[in-house]
């Protein structure tokens, strides 16, 4: 853990705010290091994948002796001094070729990590597809296609697919230009049989094209652009419950509250609905005559005195009160 | 899709013509896409609707789209399949947000308003704690007492006619420092036996009182932290 130093200038106060913990994000920066052997093919991988990262990239040049699964301490190093919760680790051995392990981490902490082991036969990378690549820093459609990735349970692919959302979704958006829908990123996996081998996870990235189709939607195709990766899962570290759980509160105030009453109809108007309290039906002034008057009571009569008042009240019911006996 | 078949990529010297080979040149409009187009011809309207046993299932806030049909690849040609489903995805997807999200035409474009992400992902770093309240907070909530709202930081000067700063440089509160006349406290002079200046005087409360909210704020701070 660093020092909890205080800022001795301005410039040094900014950047410590801008480290500290957010209620609103920032988008996640990707870390990419390399072990202490790689191979050409993982080079080429992590050089497509810090193209499609851009900007939200750190990347180092040296090597570093790091085994994930051995010790991530300096990973967790890392990331602490780099301010970037995403680290994508390239090693090669012979035991796990072309190995890029994808790890996450929350407050500067591992939380979860997969290995993923590139496939160097069907490998392509960005450049090998001659074609427009789309700018960087745009938003990517993601899907991801196979029965494997919607298990409820907490699988090897599920935290595929967690990982993978994280690491390719980009900048949170509220809004985005419909322009800049321009690639999307599909990742599939077939079916797991028993008896054989796991199954590859397939990475795929593709430009749209929308054609006119005579409707209002368009009609759209694709076109590879690359990088085609495809991988099999190797050895994961799922997400510690407590620390998942942590990680996954959302912090207070951010749910808009919801106007009680107030719906929109059909047609796009305003309504309202208005609550009023029960109507006091005794209170209720109906139509005046003298045949519902009440009479005078025998007791009035004899009090000569208030026969008068009453007469005028025209509340007769109230015999006569204590205080009325007194004047 | 042409897929070159090449085997095992044998990386080096022999790269530069290797990625020749290799290169995957974008495929002209061909009888894949026409296969694919057949009904439509017919009806001289390209389809827009995809028609799965499954549904797809979405969250817009991400661009994502979740197919959860099972996926069978052939072994002779895996990248058609692959691109077909992707493109059902891809198209999916936009009719979803082209019908369900509101559209905004602002000056850069057409702009799609996206809901909230809907697929749990982890935060990067914890929540932040709350501050905790100050001495005067805590005061001023009991009592009900709210901000008075500060516009401006400039007062009218009477004398001078013009719009000053309350306080900092030439500030309203500093005017006492610098009169040129001031009347003596004789009450106080007999009482201290030195000479009195109400324009050291006053330098002085003014200097006093920012370092006595100096002081609160540090106590502030220090409570802050022996709470949490």
């Amino acid at each position: 853990m660093l020092r909890q130093v205080k800022p001795k200038n301005a410039r040094a106060k900014r950047a410590m705010e801008k480290r500290a913990p957010q209620t609103h994000e920032n988008p996640k920066t990707t870390l990419f290091v390399a072990g202490q052997k790689t191979s050409q093919i993982l080079k080429l991988a992590t050089a497509d994948l810090r193209t499609l990262k851009k900007p939200f990239v750190e990347s180092f040049m040296k090597k570093n002796d790091i085994h994930p699964f051995e010790d991530a301490s300096s990973l967790e190093f890392f990331s602490l001094k780099n301010d970037t919760s995403l680290i994508v680790m390239s090693l090669h051995s012979k035991k796990r070729p072309n190995c890029l392990t994808l790890c996450r981490t929350f407050d500067h902490k591992i939380l979860d990590m997969l290995e993923l082991y590139i496939n160097a036969e069907s490998f392509r990378t960005l450049q090998q597809f001659k074609n427009k690549k789309p700018a960087i820093g745009l938003k990517p459609l993601i899907s991801f296609h196979g029965t494997v990735f919607e298990d409820p349970n907490q699988t090897k692919w599920t935290l595929a697919k967690s990982l993978l959302l994280d690491l390719f979704r980009g900048q949170e958006a509220t809004e985005v230009d419909v322009e800049g829908l321009q690639y999307i990123i599909s990742i599939s996996a077939e079916e797991p049989e028993e008896g054989k081998t796991q199954p590859q996870i397939h990475i795929r990235f593709y430009l749209i094209k929308t054609l006119k189709s005579g409707q209002k939607l368009p009609r759209v195709e694709v076109e590879e652009m690359g990088p085609r990766i495809d991988a099999s899962l190797g050895r994961e570290q799922f997400p510690d419950p407590d620390m998942m759980k942590a990680a996954l509160k959302k912090p207070k105030g951010e749910e808009p509250k919801t106007k009680k009453n107030i719906d929109m109809d059909i047609m796009g108007d305003k309504v309202g609905k208005v609550h009023i309290g029960k109507q006091d039906f005794k209170s209720l002034q109906t139509r005046k005559m003298k045949g519902l008057k009440r009479g005078r009571t025998p007791e009035q009569d004899t009090s000569m005195a208030d026969a008068d008042t009453d007469d005028v009240s025209a509340d007769g019911d109230s015999p006569t009160t204590p205080k009325r006996t007194k004047v | 899709m042409s897929d070159t078949e090449m085997g095992g990529v044998t990386l080096g010297d022999q790269l530069v013509e290797q990625t020749n080979a290799m290169d995957i040149h974008s495929p002209p409009a061909t009888s894949k896409t026409a296969a694919s187009m057949t009904e439509s011809t017919l009806t001289s309207r390209r389809p827009v609707t995809v028609e799965k046993p499954t549904p797809y299932t979405f969250d817009l806030g991400n661009l994502l789209a979740n197919d959860a049909n099972p996926v069978q690849l052939s072994t002779s040609n895996p990248e058609e399949t692959l691109a077909a489903n992707a493109r059902d995805a891809a198209q999916v997807l936009i009719n979803q947000l082209l019908s369900t999200c509101e559209l905004k035409s602002t000056t850069d474009g057409v702009h799609l308003v996206l809901p909230a992400p809907s697929t749990p992902l982890p935060r990067e770093k914890s929540i932040p704690a709350e501050k905790a309240p100050t001495k005067w907070e805590l005061f001023a909530k009991k009592k009900g007492i709210e901000n008075k709202k500060r516009d401006t930081k400039l007062v009218y000067d009477e004398e001078t006619g013009e719009w000053v700063p309350k306080w900092g440089y030439k500030g309203k509160n500093k005017e006492k420092d610098s009169e040129w006349l001031v009347e003596v406290d004789e009450k106080k002079e007999r009482e201290t036996g030195e000479a009195h200046d109400a324009r050291v005087e006053s330098r002085a409360a003014r200097k006093e009182r920012v370092r006595r909210n100096e002081r609160k704020q540090r106590a502030n701070e220090r409570n802050a932290r022996k709470t949490t």
